[in-house]
């Protein structure tokens, strides 16, 4: 739909409102993210890393760090984005959104756009609570701050995908739950895939987070469990998948409109 | 007048398989009052919604000044403000915010002025910075008046408008409804009540059962739906309706004890005299009288089978 020129005010005014939402519950948003990262260090990093000493060279507790911020980015993206657009079809003003002169592109830039923020934001928080704990040097920040921004636009749209889905809020967290964390748990957030036996080590490809981390691992340490290339070339192709589901939703209304 | 918003073989057939809409064609005039006048279910929200992007028509075309609500659905969209049906607020934002929201939605830049103005209008300046969720449900539905015009859109729709409205806003509501019609705004409203449609509209478009019955200009109408009931109530009921009382075309009501005789309230003669005449002369005697409108149920059934006639 070529007519009339991209409706930026729109855009402004659902991120607008989307942060303001965020900056509402400020500190659950934050507090809870840091909280639980902290326990991992206690645990995983103090306890366990204490007999783990070395992976790949990496002192255990640094070694977990990539991980850790992936976890938090995946769920916080998935759940910012869902209950962003959840809320309105929930209470109804989703009326307005559907009745404005927006696109489904400037619509998503909008709820995705803020999502992913407020997860980065948490991401770098969680970044430098880590260095509380530990000795960090990021060898690549530039290839760092690309899978953060990726893992989050990507992860923020599949979150708008479940808030459009979920009929309910045991919905809207059945996913996160049954899916995500499993998955990120598998996907080597805590250990080198390397280090699993066979089979597993083949059915650990499956896992989509395992490219996600093991990238996000690459521009901290230069070494992951798969190349950097197939990391990144990965989370294009969720994003795309994503993206294309999103405008299928909008074209069919699906979920949307009666 | 030109016409500022044409519906073409609109229908809506929802999931369930319910026929909501029936091929609605119907032509608003720019500048124009128009109320959607029907029953409980009738579609009147369904074809509002339809226009506004709501609800996916299932079929026909919708031009809004000249543009297609699909195709060029920003420039078409852009012009229209809708007051839902339901109070459907975001409760945790503050009353200013949620106008500065919506004008934004529609691809408007700020505007503080026109929001003050706005605020004003509605009577919600002292409750600027007023969460929504703390508001009454009166406060709410201006809010949602409020939030519709933002944008100062041409065309405004008010789903079911004075549903749970006090006085005070029904008379703050008709003040703002007179001051955007000399703005040349174009207003489509929906009502239940013939009383509503008569005191604010041009023009009604009368809806049942997802038909569009008829569109007059609100005093052709009031005329054809000026019909009055009278009913006779009788001391002895009686079994059948005696032949010299045809002319007056009389029905037995409530098992034979009443007469209901419907007539015309503003015609000349309405019959009255010479039938009260006549009854005593025919030995039925009667022991009171009631007169009251037609209601609404009657006079769509009046529309039903008049357009049946009309199509035979
Ligand atoms: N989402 C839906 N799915 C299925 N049926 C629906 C849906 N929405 C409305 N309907 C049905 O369509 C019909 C028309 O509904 P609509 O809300 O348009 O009526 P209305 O004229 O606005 O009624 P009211 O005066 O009660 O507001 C009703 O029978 C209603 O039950
Ligand atoms: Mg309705």
């Amino acid at each position: 739909m070529s007519v009339g020129a991209f409706n930026g005010h729109g855009v402004w005014a659902i991120y607008k409102a989307e942060m303001a939402r965020a900056l509402r519950t400020l500190w659950q948003s934050v507090a809870t993210p840091v909280i639980t990262t902290s326990l991992y260090f206690v645990v995983f990093g103090g306890a366990i890393g204490s007999r783990m000493q070395q992976v790949g060279g990496v002192d255990y507790g640094s070694f977990i760090v990539p991980g850790l911020i992936m976890l938090t980015l995946l769920t916080q993206s998935i759940s910012n984005a869902s209950i962003g657009i959840y809320f309105p079809k929930f209470t109804g003003t989703i009326y307005e959104l559907l009745s404005a002169p927006i696109s489904a592109v400037e619509t998503v830039i909008g709820f995705v756009g803020a999502a992913a923020t407020k997860s980065l934001v948490l991401g770098l928080i969680i970044l430098a609570t880590s260095t509380l704990f530990v000795d960090l040097h990021i060898q690549h920040p530039g290839a760092m701050i690309a899978f953060l921004v990726l893992t989050a636009l990507t992860f923020s749209m599949f979150g708008f995908i479940i808030g459009v889905w979920a009929n309910g809020f045991e919905q809207l967290s059945i996913v996160p739950a049954l899916l995500v964390t499993p998955l990120t748990f598998l996907g080597g957030a805590f250990y080198s895939i390397d280090m699993l036996p066979e089979p597993w080590r083949t059915v650990s490809l499956f896992n989509p987070v395992v490219y996600l981390v093991s990238g996000f691992r690459w521009s901290f340490f230069g070494q992951g469990d798969v190349s950097v290339g197939v990391s990144l070339g990965f989370i294009g192709l969720l994003l795309l998948l994503c993206l294309g589901a999103i405008m299928w939703i909008f074209r069919t209304g699906y979920r949307l409109k009666p | 007048m030109d016409t500022i918003l044409s519906l073409a073989g609109v229908g809506k057939t929802y999931k369930s398989g319910h026929v909501a809409l029936r091929s609605v064609d119907l032509e608003i005039k720019r500048g124009e009052i128009f109320a959607l006048l029907g029953p409980n279910g009738a579609g009147k929200t369904t074809m509002i919604g339809i226009v506004c992007g709501l609800v996916s028509p299932s079929s026909g075309t919708i031009t809004i000044d000249g543009h297609d609500a699909v195709k060029d659905y920003r420039k078409a969209r852009a012009m229209l403000g809708l007051v839902p049906q339901e109070l459907s607020t975001d409760a945790f934002t503050k009353v200013r915010a949620t106008l500065e929201f919506t004008r934004g939605l529609f691809g408007r830049g700020p505007d503080r002025a026109y929001i003050d103005e706005l605020l004003k209008d509605l009577s919600l300046w002292d409750k600027r910075d007023t969460k929504i969720m703390e508001l009454s449900g009166g406060m709410k539905r201006r809010v949602l008046i409020a939030k519709a015009l933002a944008h100062r859109p041409e065309i405004l729709f008010l789903d079911e408008p004075t549903a749970g409205v006090d006085v005070e806003l029904r008379r703050d509501m008709w003040r703002l409804i007179a001051k955007l019609r000399e703005r040349g705004t174009t207003i489509i409203l929906t009502t239940h009540y013939i009383e509503e449609a008569e005191e604010m509209a041009d023009r009604v478009g009368v809806i049942s059962k997802g038909q569009l019955l008829l569109v007059e200009e609100k005093h052709a109408l009031m005329k054809k739906l000026g019909k009055r009931e009278m009913d006779i109530l009788l001391v002895d009921p009686l079994t059948a309706i005696p032949p010299e009382l045809a002319e007056w075309d009389l029905t037995l009501e409530d098992d034979g004890n009443r007469l209901r005789y419907v007539f015309d309230a503003q015609a000349e003669r309405t019959g009255i005299p010479s039938l009260l005449r006549r009854l005593p002369d025919l030995g039925i005697a009667f022991k009171d009288l009631e007169t009251h409108k037609s209601s609404l149920e009657d006079i769509f059934v009046d529309l039903v089978s008049e357009k049946k006639e009309q199509a035979a």
